[in-house]
């Protein structure tokens, strides 16, 4: 393929890629799967009865890994046997994802609050009913963006792996980097508004979530309204950066073209990792010296 | 009738390169960051996921990169850097923006608990931990860390996925050599490769029990246990990768 449409694939992937890290993270905010679930789940032990769902079907990465791959097996069934066309097939593919994921939603909060009846956790069935279908929508968008990323890397890039495979593998990829960036929004920030901003969560507050929200009973519909001004997008940023320069890399210097535009091609991958690593450094330097020192260095005083 | 030793003699040496590719996968899950659970609360240092989601989204994002240029160019060197820097690229992306989260969205700065002072930037550690937490983000030290597991990690992956292309596209006698672009071999290859990335990264999990912040880290000396493991383990599924494999060549790919 001519470079310059490759690289317009590229970017339409990379948008796609960023709409899936973006619904990913929100899918986990407002069910409530993630790292930050733990807390969700501790709250009732301690005595904290809540109206946030609570679904962790599985870790990110597995979960999202399988709905991709029954929405990717769906469309391909669909394309392959029936002679749909790719995008309607893929639609269809991602609509089957999103309804097996809302039926694991609904057993996985069931099982969990029932198991909590003896710390008077009640089962909200109006929480159910009007969670469930936002649940689905976010998966939905996760699956058929995902799809889409995979769909134009196997037919228009030419990546060698099946559809079917890239579609699961970015699945667990785009779990890994939404549980490891968005939820901590989520975590450490939606889920105890109450404690002092610019602080780690203290361990004694374990389990303390804000059960109240704007308005009425905090649920997940609030912490997704929240997240969606930061902690979502930044996580399809995220994932759009790793399909992006992951790709992007071997566009630039085609390896098919020589050993040393192989080499190159690794080359500007590590330049860029070195950049983002620079950032970071920058970064942690900037905010040790706004946000400053949370203790005194006595040892020093005494020096002096 | 499939001769086995006659798939096995052939390839003692991908048999020892994939051995190889495990034990670099154990190893390389010890530099990588993580810190679970308590890193989404900002209540310990490190990336906010699982050791093996983490290391396996990013060996993942190493295979992905690999099988790409393995179908471009078959040079050794160039495929395995394809591993190891698509690996890197991944975890980097996800460090920064999870450094952007922190810094921003929670007001914390990058701190490590484990060391006084960063080893690289020499920057003092004690008095910017908050209270109660074990750290919080992912300071320079652990974000090298990373990086360098995820080249080990992205390496370990394409070996094991190289040698076993090497195995299935090998001329056996008396059977037409499958191609490099075979889509059975390479969905088998690379469905292979994510078990055999999975069981060497949940191996090391044992001695990591959650958290651990890096090269830096205490736990960090426990990693020859994990290589030892990982070493014997990878033999048995290295020689049944090699007898599978094979044996799609035998059988013309399907």
């Amino acid at each position: 393929m001519e470079p310059l449409i490759s690289m317009g694939v590229l970017a339409l992937i990379g948008a796609a890629a960023t709409i899936a890290g973006a619904s990913e993270d929100l899918e986990s905010d407002v069910g409530s799967q993630s790292n930050a679930n733990s807390q969700v789940q501790l709250a009732p032990q301690m005595g904290y009865i809540h109206r946030i769902y609570n679904k962790a079907i599985a870790g990110e990465p597995v979960s999202n890994g399988m709905m991709c791959t029954i929405g990717a097996t769906g469309a391909l069934v669909l394309i392959k046997h029936f002679g749909f066309s790719p995008l309607f097939a893929l639609v269809i593919g991602a609509l089957i994802a999103a309804m097996v994921h809302g039926s694991y939603s609904v057993t996985a909060i069931m099982g969990r609050e029932a198991s909590q009846a003896r710390f008077k956790q009640p089962i909200y069935l109006d929480l159910i009913r009007s969670h469930t279908p936002v649940i689905m929508a976010f998966a939905f968008l996760t699956t058929f963006s995902v799809e889409v990323v995979s769909y134009l890397m196997v037919y228009s890039l030419a990546h060698p792996f099946p559809f079917v495979l890239l579609s699961f593998l970015w699945g667990i990829v785009v779990g890994s980097v939404g549980s490891a960036t968005g939820d901590v929004h989520l975590g450490a920030e939606r889920q105890f508004q109450q404690q002092p901003f610019g602080e780690g969560l203290n361990a004694s507050q374990s389990g303390s979530i804000v059960r109240k929200g704007e308005s009425g009973l905090r649920n997940g519909i609030d912490n997704l309204w929240f997240c969606s001004k930061f902690g979502g997008p930044m996580t399809g940023v995220s994932f759009g950066m790793v399909v992006f320069l992951g790709t992007w890399i071997i566009l630039v210097f085609d390896p098919k073209n020589g050993v040393v535009d192989g080499w190159l091609s690794n080359l500007l991958g590590v330049v860029i990792v070195i950049v983002l690593g620079v950032w970071n450094w920058h970064i942690e330097k900037e905010t040790r010296e706004k946000y400053g020192p949370f203790k005194e260095d006595k040892g020093e005083e005494v020096s002096a | 009738m499939i001769d086995i030793v006659g798939l096995i003699a052939p390839n003692i040496f991908w048999i020892l390169a994939i051995v190889i590719g495990g034990t670099l996968i154990s190893i390389s899950v010890h530099f990588i960051s993580v810190g679970g659970a308590p890193a989404a609360m900002a209540q310990a240092t490190g990336i906010g996921t699982g050791t093996v989601m983490l290391a396996a989204g990013a060996g993942i994002a190493g295979i992905i990169a690999a099988g790409a240029v393995m179908d471009l160019n078959q040079n050794f060197g160039v495929v395995l850097g394809a591993g190891g820097v698509g690996a890197m690229v991944m975890l980097a992306a996800t460090m920064i923006v999870a450094t952007w989260i922190y810094a921003y969205g929670v007001g914390v700065m990058p701190v490590s608990a484990k060391v006084k002072y960063d080893p690289i930037t020499k920057y003092r550690q004690d008095l910017y931990v908050s209270q109660g937490t074990e750290g919080h983000g992912i300071p320079t030290v652990a974000f090298v860390s990373s990086l360098l597991g995820g080249l080990l990690g992205g390496i370990g992956a394409a070996l094991a996925y190289y040698a076993l292309m090497k195995v299935g596209t090998y001329a056996y006698s008396g059977v037409t050599p499958l191609e490099v672009h075979n889509l059975n071999l390479v969905g088998v290859v690379a469905t292979f490769t994510i078990g055999f990335f999975f069981i060497n990264s949940v191996i090391p999990s044992y001695n990591i029990v959650g958290t651990i912040e890096g090269f830096h880290d205490p736990k960090f000396k426990r990693w020859p246990k994990a290589a030892v493991a990982s070493f014997i383990a990878s033999i048995p599924l290295g020689i049944v990768a090699v007898i599978a494999v094979g044996a799609l060549a035998f059988a013309g790919g399907l």
